[in-house]
This record gives C-alpha cells, sequence and structure tokens, in this order.
C-alpha cells in the first residue's frame, strides 16, 4: 500500500509541470517566494496533501506513514515544504486533535486542497525556545477575548488566512500555566504584519495584534491549557522526517558533485561521504521509527526529541562537505546567473542555521533527552 | 527443528541480561592485570559461563533465528558487556551454513543445543583486517596450516574456523580446537578477556576445504551489523552508568545531574545511540530480506565503533579518578570498547570500505 502511495505521489511530483515550477522557484527574484503552489492544489484535489487526516475533512484516511511519505517526496523533488509543515503538519494537526467539530469543518478541508494558507504565531521578540515568557495577552471581555502583543520570527503570515496564536490569558506564578491557543484572522482589522529583514529566501515576520477581539469559538483546546497542548502536539511534529529529507538532498547533491570532480575515487573524500551517509542512514532508520510509532498510537517524548536532534545535525557538517568541494562556487547565488545548481546551494546555506532551530532547538531537544530520558538536571 | 517460543528472543534473553546481574556478567572471564599467558579463570567464573551459555541456548539463542532477534540479543549482551563467544559463534554458524557442507550439520546442532561454542579465526598478525583473511596452506594429506592471532576463546571452541587466503581466493577450513597440530596461546590484552594466538601445523579438518569468496563479503556484512548492535549496547550501558554517577556525585554543592554540560553530553551520546540501533534494526531487516547489506554493515560498524569507545571515555571522564579503578564498571567499558571496537574493522578502514561501496553503489561500474 504505502510503495504504492509513494509510487504515486513521486510520479505526480516529477511531471514536466511541476519540474517546471520547481525551476521557477529557483529563480525567483529577491522578495519572491512560495506561497501556495499549483502542485499542493494538485496534491491537495487527491487528498494527498494530508492522507492521514479523514476523509470529511479532505484526506484520505490514512495515518502517519503516508503523511510521511509525502514530506519525503516533496523534499525529494524540491519542492519547498514550509507552507506543507505550516499547514498539514503544525496548524492542522492541532486542529485535528484538539480542535471542535466546527473548527475541524470551517479549516482543515481548505488546509487539506491547498487551497488556505495557516501559520504560527508563537515566537516573540522576548519568548523564543522559552514560549512561558510570551507577552501577548488575551483578556476576557464579554464573550469573547482581546488579543494584544507582538510575534516575530513568523513565516508566510504575509500570505496566511489564519495562524494559530499563542497567548496568555491568565497570569500565573508557574509561567507554563494560563497560556491559551487561538485561531487568529490575518486579514483582520488590527493586524499588522511587517517584514524583518533576514539572510533566508523566505521572509521573517513581526505580526503586531493591535486589540484584535476574538471569539470563545477561536479557542483551540481548553483555556490556559495551551502549554500542555503545544508539547503534546509538537511531539507528534517531531519525528525527523522533514530534517532527514532536507540532508538527504543536500548530501546527494554533495556526492554527485562529488562523482563530477572524480573524488569517490579519493578515498579520504569517499569516506568522509560514506560517513555523512551512514549518519544520515541512521537517522531516518531513527525517523521512520518514531514515524511507525505515531501510527501505532505509541509515540515517545524522548526518541522524537532524539530523533528530531539527530537529523537536524546531520546538516552542518554536510553543507561543510559540499562547500569545501564546491569552493567559491558554492558563494554564488541564483542571482548571479553563473552557478551550475542554480544558486540552490548558496541558499540551502543561508538557510542552514534555521534546521537547528526549528521546532525546538537542539539544545531544547537536549534538554528533553536529559531530563525525561536520563533523569539528569 | 525449530522451537516456537511465545515470547520474542529480546523479551526472553531480558531476564538473564537485567541489572541485577549485569555487575556480575560484565565481569565473567576477566583475568588479573598482567597475567600473561598463564592466566587463569577462578573455577566459579568458568562454571558460570557454561550457565549463562547454557541458558542462552535454552532460550533459543543459537537455533534458527531471523537477524532482528540477533541483533536485539547483541544489543543486550553489550550493555551487559557479557564477553563470550555468542558473537563470533552466530559468524560461524553463518559460515558453515553458507557452505552446504552435511560434515558440519553436527557442529551446527550442538551449537543450536549449546553443547559447543565456535571461533573464527581469520588475522594472521591483530593489525590485519578481517577483509584480508591471513594466507591457509594446504597439504596433499587434505591438512592444513595457518597461523592467526587474536582468536576470540579459542579454548571455550569446540571448532576453529580458519578463514584465510589461498591463489587470491577465500578459504574456509574447520578445525577442532583440541585437534592435533592446534596450539593456543592467549594473549594479554587490554580487556583481559579470551584472545589467542592460533597455531595449526597439519591440522586435520572437518569436511572439506570450502572456497567462500563469494559467500564471506555478504556473512562478514551480517556479523558487522551484529556487532554494531553489541556496541550499541555498550554505549547504552555506559551511558546508563555515567548517569547513574551523576545523580549521585555531589560537586561544588550540588549533583553533577544538575550540571548541564554533563547533562548535554550524555543527552547527544543517548540520540546517537538510539541512532545507531535503528539503523542497526533496519540493516537486519534488510539483511533477513536477502539484500545485500555489505555496505550497511561498513556503515553501522564505524558508526557504532566510535559510539561506543567515545560513551565509554566519557563514562569514565565522569567518574573522575574514581572511573579509572576497579571498583566500578566505568573502566570496564573504556578497556572492553578497543577491542571490540576494532574487532571486525578499524575505523579508518571501515570508512575507507565504506566509501568504495558507496561509490559503487550510487555508480555501479558499467
Amino acid at each position: 500500500m504505502t510503495t504504492g502511495f509513494r509510487d504515486d505521489v513521486r510520479t505526480l511530483l516529477e511531471e514536466d509541470s511541476v519540474r517546471s515550477t520547481v525551476a521557477d522557484i529557483a529563480a525567483y527574484p529577491p522578495g519572491t517566494e512560495v506561497a501556495l503552489l499549483d502542485v499542493y492544489r494538485r496534491l491537495g484535489e487527491r487528498g494527498w496533501l494530508a492522507p492521514g487526516w479523514p476523509v470529511e475533512y479532505g484526506g484520505l484516511g490514512l495515518g502517519a506513514v503516508e503523511n510521511a511519505i509525502v514530506t519525503e517526496e516533496l523534499t525529494r523533488a524540491g519542492i519547498p515544504d514550509d507552507v506543507h509543515v505550516l499547514c498539514v503538519d503544525l496548524v492542522g494537526m492541532f486542529l485535528l486533535h484538539a480542535g471542535t467539530a466546527e473548527q475541524k469543518a470551517r479549516h482543515l478541508p481548505a488546509l487539506a486542497r491547498g487551497e488556505r494558507l495557516a501559520t504560527v504565531l508563537f515566537s516573540e521578540p522576548e519568548a523564543g525556545s522559552d514560549l512561558a515568557a510570551l507577552r501577548t495577552t488575551a483578556r476576557r471581555d464579554g464573550t469573547g477575548w482581546r488579543l494584544r502583543g507582538s510575534k516575530i520570527y513568523n513565516l508566510k503570515s504575509q500570505y496566511g488566512d489564519f495562524a494559530l496564536c499563542a497567548a496568555r490569558t491568565t497570569d500565573s506564578p508557574v509561567a507554563m500555566h494560563g497560556i491559551t491557543l487561538f485561531l487568529l484572522p490575518l486579514r483582520a482589522p488590527g493586524v499588522h504584519i511587517e517584514p524583518v529583514p533576514g539572510m533566508a529566501n523566505d521572509r521573517f515576520n513581526l505580526v503586531v495584534i493591535d486589540d484584535v477581539r476574538l471569539d470563545d469559538a477561536d479557542v483551540v483546546g481548553e483555556p490556559d491549557n495551551g502549554w500542555q497542548l503545544l508539547n503534546d502536539m509538537l511531539q507528534l511534529e517531531r519525528t525527523g522526517i522533514d530534517f532527514h529529507a532536507k540532508a538527504r538532498r543536500l548530501l546527494d547533491q554533495t556526492i554527485d558533485r562529488a562523482a563530477g570532480q572524480g573524488l569517490l575515487d579519493d578515498p579520504e573524500w569517499a569516506g568522509r561521504l560514506a560517513e555523512l551517509d551512514a549518519t544520515l542512514r541512521a537517522g531516518h532508520a531513527l525517523a521512520w521509527e518514531q514515524v511507525h510509532a505515531l501510527a501505532g498510537g505509541r509515540p515517545d517524548p524522548v526518541t522524537s526529541a532524539m530523533a528530531k536532534w539527530y537529523t537536524s545535525e546531520q546538516i552542518r557538517p554536510i553543507l561543510t562537505a559540499g562547500t569545501e568541494l564546491a569552493g567559491l562556487g558554492a558563494a554564488l547565488s541564483a542571482w548571479d546567473g553563473t552557478t551550475g545548481d542554480d544558486g540552490t546551494w548558496e541558499a540551502a546555506l543561508r538557510m542552514g542555521p534555521s534546521h537547528r532551530l526549528a521546532s525546538g532547538t537542539s539544545e531544547v531537544m537536549l534538554f528533553l533527552i536529559a531530563t525525561n530520558g536520563l533523569g539528569l538536571l | 527443528m525449530t522451537t516456537t517460543f511465545p515470547v520474542d528472543l529480546r523479551e526472553r534473553c531480558a531476564e538473564l541480561f537485567c541489572a541485577d546481574l549485569a555487575p556480575m556478567l560484565r565481569r565473567l572471564g576477566a583475568r588479573d592485570k598482567g597475567a600473561g599467558a598463564g592466566a587463569v579463570l577462578h573455577p566459579d567464573d568458568a562454571a558460570t559461563r557454561e550457565g549463562v551459555w547454557a541458558a542462552l541456548a535454552d532460550l533459543g539463542a543459537f537455533g534458527d533465528q531471523r537477524q532482528r532477534d540477533l541483533v536485539d540479543l547483541a544489543e543486550l549482551a553489550g550493555w551487559a558487556l557479557y564477553q563470550s563467544p555468542l558473537t563470533d559463534s552466530w559468524f560461524a554458524a553463518e559460515l558453515l551454513t553458507a557452505t552446504g557442507d552435511p560434515a558440519y550439520a553436527p557442529i551446527l546442532r550442538d551449537l543450536a543445543g549449546g553443547a559447543t561454542a565456535l571461533a573464527v579465526a581469520m588475522r594472521e598478525r591483530p593489525g590485519d583486517e578481517p577483509t584480508e583473511p591471513g594466507p591457509l596452506h594446504r597439504h596433499e594429506d587434505g591438512t592444513v596450516d595457518a597461523t592467526r592471532s587474536v582468536v576470540a576463546f579459542a579454548p571455550d571452541a569446540g571448532h576453529l574456523l580458519l578463514v584465510g587466503t589461498d591463489g587470491g581466493r577465500t578459504l574456509l577450513a574447520v578445525v577442532p580446537a583440541t585437534g592435533p597440530g592446534v596450539t593456543l596461546r592467549r594473549h594479554d590484552d587490554i580487556a583481559r578477556g579470551d584472545l589467542y594466538t592460533v597455531t595449526v601445523t597439519h591440522g586435520e579438518i572437518v569436511g572439506a576445504v570450502h572456497d567462500i569468496t563469494d559467500q564471506y563479503p555478504a556473512a562478514l556484512a551480517g556479523a558487522r551489523i551484529r556487532h554494531a548492535a553489541y556496541l550499541a549496547g555498550s554505549a547504552r550501558g555506559a551511558i546508563e552508568v555515567a548517569a547513574q554517577r551523576l545523580r549521585e556525585r555531589t560537586a561544588f554543592g550540588q549533583p553533577l545531574a544538575r550540571m548541564q554540560a554533563l547533562a548535554y553530553r550524555f543527552a547527544a551520546l543517548a540520540a546517537r545511540t538510539a541512532a545507531v540501533l535503528s539503523s542497526v534494526r533496519a540493516g537486519a531487516l534488510a539483511a533477513d530480506e536477502g539484500a545485500d547489506v555489505r555496505l550497511t554493515g561498513a556503515q553501522v560498524l564505524l558508526l557504532a565503533g566510535v559510539l561506543a569507545q567515545e560513551a565509554a571515555a566519557e563514562c569514565v571522564h565522569v567518574h573522575g579518578a574514581h572511573g579509572m579503578t576497579e571498583a566500578g564498571d566505568a573502566q570496564l567499558f573504556y578497556r572492553r570498547a578497543v577491542v571490540d571496537a576494532a574487532w571486525l574493522g578499524r575505523t579508518p578502514s571501515l570508512r575507507r570500505e565504506a566509501g568504495r561501496l558507496l561509490a559503487h553503489t550510487r555508480f555501479p561500474p558499467r
């Protein structure tokens, strides 16, 4: 079943129109980035964008295995997966597990069809990994809530329809208590989105929330229970599949480049690449064990943290090896117009630091392993 | 005949390789420092070793097992630092089976019943690699000559499997360990285990001398995957011993466990161990399905060997000077890792071999 599903997805992603889209993306001018691509809609109309979701919400009623296959195949095909991760793996998954029936019916089908874009608003100028320090507030206003605060380092908000937003609803001496998750319409009056210049192709946004009124119907899960929900849900996201897929694509490019330079005949280079390949295979095996654990209803927070840490840590040594192979060619961007790889390596270098930061930093993962796994700290 | 057990091998053997027995298991077969060729085992130790071996046989460790089950058991044995002919016996059984020679059937039957153990003798010199076995000389009368070093548990083995080369081919000859023309001399090594120089002069063989040129790489790959499981298990054991120390030892007014630098170092080692074990399991599954696992074997052993040595060294380190004393297990992990990490290939050799296999796999010669 899964082999057939993977073959089907791969066949679609190998069509000329999709390959053409990938080439176009590589040549996007500065300031242009991927939003709702047509290929997402084509996957969505087949139920393949969120195959693990129930049919009534636009999926195929399959499971975590098929979700992981889509992630792997998108990355393998060179299609940026940020929108897919945001809409399906994060916001969609939160709604699927903790949303009300009305929220699911209202949002999930459009996300699964690739017709609507959702983002997450967690990080703040003074609250990144330490989310409990967030300062955005949501105060009771009759039957609703009024939100005020600033969210930063979020992606795709300039294209988004709504966002999953964390805000403090109750002041508590225990910082983790009193956080609530809301569905915030990004086009609502009072929501201001500004770019934050950065080195990656995809821009960071600063979202200022200025007295935006939401209803109880916009609360995801129970009020004040957001911390627990975040911990439970983010664990489900951390299989390592996405990070491994990106690392694999980069290593394959590196191996091809080495072969092109005749360096696979050099025992030192071949051995170095084989060791990197070994770590990727190990990461792949560990990530897939997490996927199967999820599919079997047995997710484990410690091993999923291990998988995220291990797979995301592989990218830096691969970038180092590939850059050493390419020399200054690695420094030339797509906009230079003379590189042999469409400048994708240079773009990958600019994205490099993000992998050890996204979905929980490497240090947060080590903290989880040390505390919950080894009984330390 | 294959015995059917109600629970899987790992679950059955977990009762043997448990925390209560670990201190004893980790010291089985240990000799005094510098005891040299004449080192003797305490009679109780020999009896305990026999008992553990018999228990493993009863639990089904030597029957017809899938690779995915054997790696589970190897990982447990590594966690317990159980030094024994276990992994070599599996390797030997795979080589014997690959020949299809019915003369080996009684040996395999005895092994399955726990009545014997087997030793694989490949290296002429300690620094040689298992991919390049030493010379094997055949006499016209059917006997063989060979010199092999660092052969594990040769006195415990009923038979020695001499893997060697002659005329560019890889050969296998089986000789009784106590047969005429076979002499053993114990090495004195850092692990203080049972490594021997074996000299075979006109050794009488069981069955025929077999050309295993085609079968040997696959058998070695399988052995490497199992050995990687053992090494990853030993890394897990070292991390657990270290974590226990960190929780118990107080310094600068707080338990060492509160120190982030130490905690994160072991968290990273634990994650690497989990990844290597996942890769081992994936490799074993592929081997069970008949896939070519030569690259996998070299790669997982490469990762596992580095990991086991690093985990052991860090384990000693967090114990301070106490870690170097024989009062604790840390030094056991450290000393054993030196031998175990190089057992089926040294790190630089494995890296080169994996590089060659990767290039061959990705770009097959036309």
